[in-house]
């Protein structure tokens, strides 16, 4: 059975919510069905049919074609299957994410992933600000899953984080890890300033050998911890590019001292 | 029905009597062979009988680096005990001092997460002495303990799984002399060490003073199986055949029936090989008469 495929025929007038547009939610509709799904926009709601061309039947294999980032929440709340995007997503897709994987192969607007409890995220191409964080209005950020970005991610990423794994392979914004609970980021590329800016607890990786950590973390030396060996293997198993950290010696931060001060910052030793 | 015999040995055609435990596996790893073998010999150390040690342990395999989740040597530990709070009581103590204290040890989960019964704590419980400063990750999944000591950092996770099992699997060693039957133990031994899922829980895979259930003397629950004693010949109920002059036990507990199978085959074929010119004459098994456990290894069909 083919993947139900979606290709959106024209950019939309304006913003529309593309939420319902989820595995679960499509799964045994019929073409009339799919049809008559009423999509959200700005002071007007669309029907499927009008905004997109469907072909396809499977739906636990969901894909939206064409998109042009005019579409936000997209994947939201999805809980099982597999969404792929081909093209541009607007702001909060995959928010409270709790299964499946989505992919956006192309970029993500702001609060990538905000919230999600479970599943995986994946952008190929770059992820707005806020990609992990809280909702707006929420005081935890991602609890759960994956999120990975193939390419940089803005300011603010894992803001309020609380659990979970988030991959930049780019470089990161200002402010990374900010407020962060607990959890995971690990940036491949280089980071803005003010990384880990009153972070709680959890560790925050980072490759960039030239990242000065805030006034209010202190230097913890170069310990050779098991637990660091665990974080790059996991790291490794699920994005092969972050393998050169197999080999680096860490320098470990400990702070924010501004807050919790029970977080670490683990920053790439310069090779002599 | 014909007589049982390997190699001019004979074979009583009887049984041993097992009996259901609980029982966890414990993968530790260690920076060198060295350290994860003191670990695993002291968290194994004291644990031959859960008549007066609490549990039953032992080493069950060495893993190589690519069998332990941080790719360093191991060992995978099982301990077994009569009930899960036995079992959670024995765990925490022998991890948390004899592993936890062991220079660059590791300490992980052997139990497939489908096959897990229940869950008994391990980081949970040890994560204490952390005193505040510990910290948990979640990798992959998995809740890991990361407890600072003065070495570095003690990593372990949260839960090892618990697993219904076997304990008590045996057969008895009749042997012509003492020379013959510790020869013979240690030749089935050696064998019996090659199957996965099982412990020998005794000094080095075998027992000399196998017991039999209560004693004259009200405070003991077992006492000295006085039917194989070659001193006691002629004084007491003697089940030994004439030459009989030293008889050895090997006792065996496993995650599974058909494991404690295969070890007690692979254990009786190696202690009587050549056995008639060896010195060794006869294998029997212990058992209650059928009444204390529900396992029973038959050893007609065990060596079959």
């Amino acid at each position: 059975m083919a993947a139900l495929r979606l290709k959106l025929r024209a950019k939309p007038p304006c913003l529309i919510d593309a939420s319902p547009l989820v595995p679960d939610a499509l799964a045994g509709k019929s073409r009339a069905e799919l049809d008559r799904i009423q999509l959200q926009g700005w002071n007007q709601t669309f029907a499927l049919g009008d905004l997109f061309r469907v072909s396809g039947e499977d739906a636990r294999e969901l894909v939206l074609d064409g998109l042009d980032g005019s579409l936000v929440r997209v994947g939201a709340s999805m809980q099982s299957g597999t969404l792929t995007i081909v093209g541009h997503t607007g702001d909060y897709a995959g928010e409270s994410l709790r299964g499946g994987t989505l992919t956006v192969r192309g970029h993500a607007g702001d609060y990538l992933g905000a919230g999600m409890r479970a599943g995986s995220i994946t952008v190929s191409g770059d992820a707005g600000a806020f990609a992990g964080s809280a909702r707006a209005g929420h005081t935890k950020g991602m609890t759960g899953g994956t999120i990975l970005v193939h390419g940089n991610a803005g300011d603010r990423a894992g803001d309020r984080m609380r659990r979970g794994l988030l991959m930049i392979e780019g470089n990161a914004g200002l402010y990374c890890a900010s407020r962060m609970l607990a959890g995971t980021i690990a940036v491949l590329g280089q980071v803005g300033t003010h990384a880990g800016y009153l972070m709680r607890r959890g560790t925050l990786i980072l490759n960039d050998a030239t990242s000065q950590p805030l006034p209010t973390f202190n230097l913890n030396g170069q310990p050779e911890l098991l637990a660091i060996r665990l974080l790059v293997a996991w790291l490794v198993r699920r994005n092969p590019a972050f393998r050169p950290l197999t080999q680096a010696r860490f320098t470990r931060w400990l702070g924010d001292l501004g807050a919790e001060g029970k977080g670490e910052m683990l920053i790439v030793s310069p090779t002599l | 029905m014909s007589a049982l015999s390997i190699d001019g040995v004979a074979i009583e055609d009887t049984f041993a009597e097992a009996f259901d435990m609980r029982a966890t596996r414990l993968i530790v790893t260690a920076a060198d062979r060295t350290w994860v073998r003191h670990a695993a010999l002291s968290a194994t150390g004291f644990a031959t009988s859960v008549i007066a040690c609490g549990c039953e342990a032992g080493i069950e395999c060495e893993l190589s680096r690519r069998e332990t989740p941080d790719g360093r040597p191991g060992v995978a530990i099982l301990i077994f005990a009569m009930s899960g709070k036995d079992l959670q009581k024995q765990l925490e103590r022998r991890a948390g001092q004899c592993v936890l204290t062991c220079p660059t040890t590791a300490a992980y989960n052997g139990i497939a997460r489908e096959a897990a019964r229940e869950w008994l704590n391990l980081g949970a419980s040890l994560r204490y002495f952390g005193d505040g400063y510990q910290i948990s990750k979640l990798i992959d999944g998995t809740r890991y303990w990361r407890i600072p000591v003065m070495e570095g950092e003690f990593v372990c996770e949260e839960k090892v799984g618990l697993v219904k099992s076997i304990g008590g699997g045996n057969f008895l060693i009749l042997a012509r002399d003492q020379g013959a039957a510790v020869a013979a133990a240690e030749r089935a031994v050696q064998n019996m060490r090659k199957v996965r899922n099982i412990i020998l829980p005794f000094p080095g895979g075998v027992v000399r003073s196998g017991s039999k259930v209560g004693s004259k003397y009200k405070t003991l629950m077992a006492s000295t199986n006085d039917a194989y004693c070659p001193t006691l010949v002629g004084v007491t109920r003697s089940s030994l055949p004439a030459g009989v002059g030293c008889v050895l036990e090997i006792v065996i507990d496993g995650l599974d029936a058909d494991s404690i199978g295969r070890a007690m085959r692979e254990g009786i074929r190696a202690a009587c090989a050549r056995g008639s010119e060896r010195g060794v004459l006869a294998i029997t098994a212990g058992n209650y008469g059928g009444k204390l456990g529900p396992h029973h290894f038959h050893l007609r069909q065990v060596i079959a």
